[in-house]
C-alpha cells in the first residue's frame, strides 16, 4: 500500500496518532502536499457517506475527523497562500432563541473536512450576524444555518431571507431537527441536508457548481 | 373498569385493557425525593451542581443547557477523572425525605405505580461532565477510563437507589438517559453493548432485585437499534419513543417483550402555535397504526409536562376521546 493509500485508511479508521507521521512520510516520499489533503478529504467523505448510511455513528465520524485535522496540521506550513485547496470559506452558525451546537459542530467539522475554510459563529447567532460575517470574511461561498427546534423555524426563515436578501450570490444551506427539504424550499435556502455527512456533499456541490 | 394500574399491567403483558393508557396516568412520581439538583431549575437561572457541572437555562430557552466552555468543563481530561469528579453524597436527613415519604404514603398503589425519578442518566452523565464530543472520542481513545467513569457513576447510582428504596418503597423507576438523536443513536449498538449495557443491568436488575416492578426508561430519540439491548438490561417500557421509530414495526417484532410510550412527538405537535385538531390527528395515527397492547400514547416530552401550557392536557383529553371511539 501506499503512503497515500495508508493516509487515506488511517484517516477513515480514525488513528489520529498514526496519521501525522504517516503523512510526513508520504511527504518524504515526494507525494505533493495538495495530493496529500485530497486523499484526506476523500477519505472524509466516504466517512461522511457512511454515517448517512448508518452504517457508522458520531464517535467513528469525531475520530475520522480528528485523525484529518492532525493530518492537516502536518501540511499546513507547506500550503501557506495555497488557496488552490480551498473550497472557499463557509460561514455556520445555529440561529438566534437556539441555543444546540452539536450536529451545527458535527456538520461544521465535515464541511471542513470537505476542503472548506469554517467560520463559526456558534449558537443564538442573530440573522445580521450572519450577513456582518459574509461580509466580514474573504470568498465566502457558503452560509450553512442550523436550528434544532420548532419554535426556532421563524429565526431560521429570516436568517435565510436576510442573508439572500444582502448576498444573492451566497448559497445558504440548512438543517435540523425539525427542517425539511420543502420547508428548506419554502424559506429560499439553497440546499437542505438531514445529516453532517450529507452537509459536507452539499456544500461541495452547490460551492462547485 | 380496570385502575390505572391493573390496565397499564394488561396493556404490557398483552391482556384485555379496557381503554389505552393515558399518557403518565399510572406514574404516581415522586418528585419531592430529595436528589442532586441535576439542571438549572428556571428560566434565567444558572446552578453549578455538586457534580461540578454548570447548567444554564436562557431566559428565552425552553430548557436548560450544560456548559463546556474552558472555564466551565469539569472534566477536562478523560485520563485525570479520578482527579476531576467527585460523586455527591446520597444521603438525605430524614426531614429532607420527610415529604417524599408522605407522597409515596398517600397513593394508593392498587391504582397507580409509586415511581422513583433519576436524571441525568449514566451515559448523559459522561458527556454533562466532559461535552458531547470529547465523551464520544473517548469511548475510542481513553476506553478504559471510560469504564472506569461508567463504573463510578453506577456505584453513585447504586447508592442513592438503595436510599430511595429504603424511604419510599417504590413500584416503579423512571430512569432518563436519552441515547439518540431523532434519526439515530449516538453511539453503534456494539459500542452500546460494550460500555452502557452491562452499567444499566447493574442499576436496573439492582432496582428490580429490591421491589421495583416496573422500569420505565427515557429516551425521546431514535433508538430502534438499542431496543434488544433494552430488553436485555430489564426495560419495560420505553419511553419517548419517536415516529422515526416505526413504532408499530417496533410493536411487531418486541411486543410482550418491551412496551413503547410516545409514537406522538412533542415537536410536532407542543409549540406557540398548538392546536387539538394537530395533536388529535398525530394522536388517532398513533393509535390506530400501533394498536392496544404493548402501546402507550405519549407525548415524547420526559415528564407529565409540556413546554407549551395546556397541550399535555390537550393530548390526555384526546387519548380519552380515541379510547371511547376504539375501545
Amino acid at each position: 500500500m501506499s503512503k497515500i493509500e495508508e493516509v487515506k485508511a488511517k484517516v477513515e479508521a480514525g488513528k489520529s496518532k498514526l496519521v501525522p507521521g504517516l503523512v510526513q512520510e508520504a511527504l518524504d516520499e515526494g507525494s505533493a502536499p495538495g495530493e496529500i489533503l485530497q486523499a484526506m478529504v476523500d477519505s472524509m467523505s466516504v466517512v461522511g457517506d457512511k454515517f448517512s448510511s448508518g452504517e457508522i455513528f458520531v464517535p467513528e465520524m469525531l475520530i475520522a475527523a480528528k485523525a484529518m485535522s492532525k493530518g492537516v496540521e502536518v501540511l499546513k506550513p507547506l500550503m501557506t497562500g495555497d488557496g488552490s485547496a480551498s473550497l472557499g470559506t463557509c460561514i455556520i452558525g445555529t440561529v438566534a432563541g437556539d441555543l444546540h451546537d452539536i450536529g451545527k459542530n458535527l456538520v461544521s467539522m465535515m464541511i471542513e473536512s470537505a476542503g472548506f475554510d469554517m467560520v463559526d459563529l456558534g449558537v443564538d447567532v442573530p440573522a445580521a450576524t450572519f450577513v456582518q460575517a459574509v461580509n466580514d470574511n474573504q470568498n465566502v461561498k457558503l452560509v450553512a444555518c442550523s436550528g434544532l427546534l420548532t419554535t426556532t423555524m421563524p429565526a431560521l426563515k429570516e436568517a435565510v431571507q436576510t442573508i439572500k436578501a444582502a448576498h444573492p450570490d451566497v448559497n445558504v444551506i440548512v438543517g435540523g431537527a425539525p427542517v425539511t427539504p420543502e420547508y428548506a424550499a419554502e424559506v429560499g435556502a439553497d440546499g437542505y441536508a438531514p445529516d453532517a455527512g450529507s452537509a459536507a456533499v452539499k456544500a461541495k456541490e452547490l460551492a462547485t457548481a | 373498569m380496570l385502575t390505572k394500574r391493573q390496565n397499564l399491567m394488561e396493556v404490557i403483558k398483552g391482556g384485555n385493557p379496557d381503554r389505552f393508557v393515558n399518557q403518565y396516568e399510572f406514574m404516581d412520581l415522586i418528585m419531592e425525593a430529595p436528589m442532586d439538583l441535576p439542571l438549572a431549575p428556571a428560566p434565567g437561572t444558572r446552578v453549578k451542581n455538586k457534580w461540578g457541572i454548570t447548567f444554564d437555562w436562557p431566559a428565552d430557552q425552553i430548557g436548560s443547557f450544560p456548559m463546556h466552555d474552558d472555564e466551565h468543563k469539569a472534566l477536562k481530561d478523560i485520563t485525570n477523572w479520578k482527579e476531576s469528579v467527585t460523586a455527591p453524597s446520597v444521603f438525605y436527613t430524614d426531614e429532607e425525605w420527610a415529604a417524599a415519604e408522605a407522597h409515596a404514603k398517600a397513593v394508593d398503589r392498587n391504582d397507580k405505580f409509586v415511581t422513583a425519578f433519576c436524571a441525568p442518566g449514566i451515559f448523559e452523565m459522561t458527556h454533562h461532565l466532559m461535552s458531547m464530543e470529547d465523551a464520544l472520542m473517548a469511548l475510542y481513545e481513553e476506553p478504559e477510563a471510560m469504564k472506569e467513569l461508567i463504573d463510578y457513576v453506577v456505584e453513585y447510582e447504586l447508592a442513592y437507589a438503595k436510599e430511595v428504596i429504603k424511604h419510599i418503597h417504590p413500584d416503579a423507576l423512571f430512569h432518563h438517559d436519552d441515547w439518540g438523536s431523532q434519526r439515530s443513536s449516538f453511539i453503534s449498538p456494539e459500542m452500546f453493548d460494550e460500555f452502557i449495557l452491562p452499567a444499566y443491568k447493574k442499576v436496573y436488575g439492582y432496582w428490580k432485585a429490591n421491589g421495583v416492578e416496573l422500569i420505565i426508561h427515557h429516551s425521546d430519540s431514535y433508538a430502534a437499534n438499542l431496543v434488544p439491548a433494552m430488553i436485555e438490561m430489564g426495560i419495560d417500557i420505553w419511553q419517548g419513543v419517536m415516529t422515526t421509530n416505526n413504532v408499530p414495526e417496533l410493536i411487531k417484532q418486541y411486543g410482550g417483550k418491551i412496551s413503547f410510550m410516545g409514537d406522538i412527538d412533542s415537536g410536532r405537535v407542543d409549540f406557540p402555535g398548538w392546536t387539538r385538531e394537530l395533536i388529535y390527528a398525530d394522536a388517532k395515527k398513533a393509535c390506530e397504526e400501533c394498536g392496544k397492547l404493548y402501546f402507550i400514547p405519549n407525548l415524547s416530552q420526559g415528564l407529565n409536562i409540556s413546554s407549551f401550557p395546556g397541550v399535555y392536557e390537550a393530548t390526555s383529553e384526546v387519548i380519552d376521546e380515541l379510547s371511547k371511539e376504539m375501545f
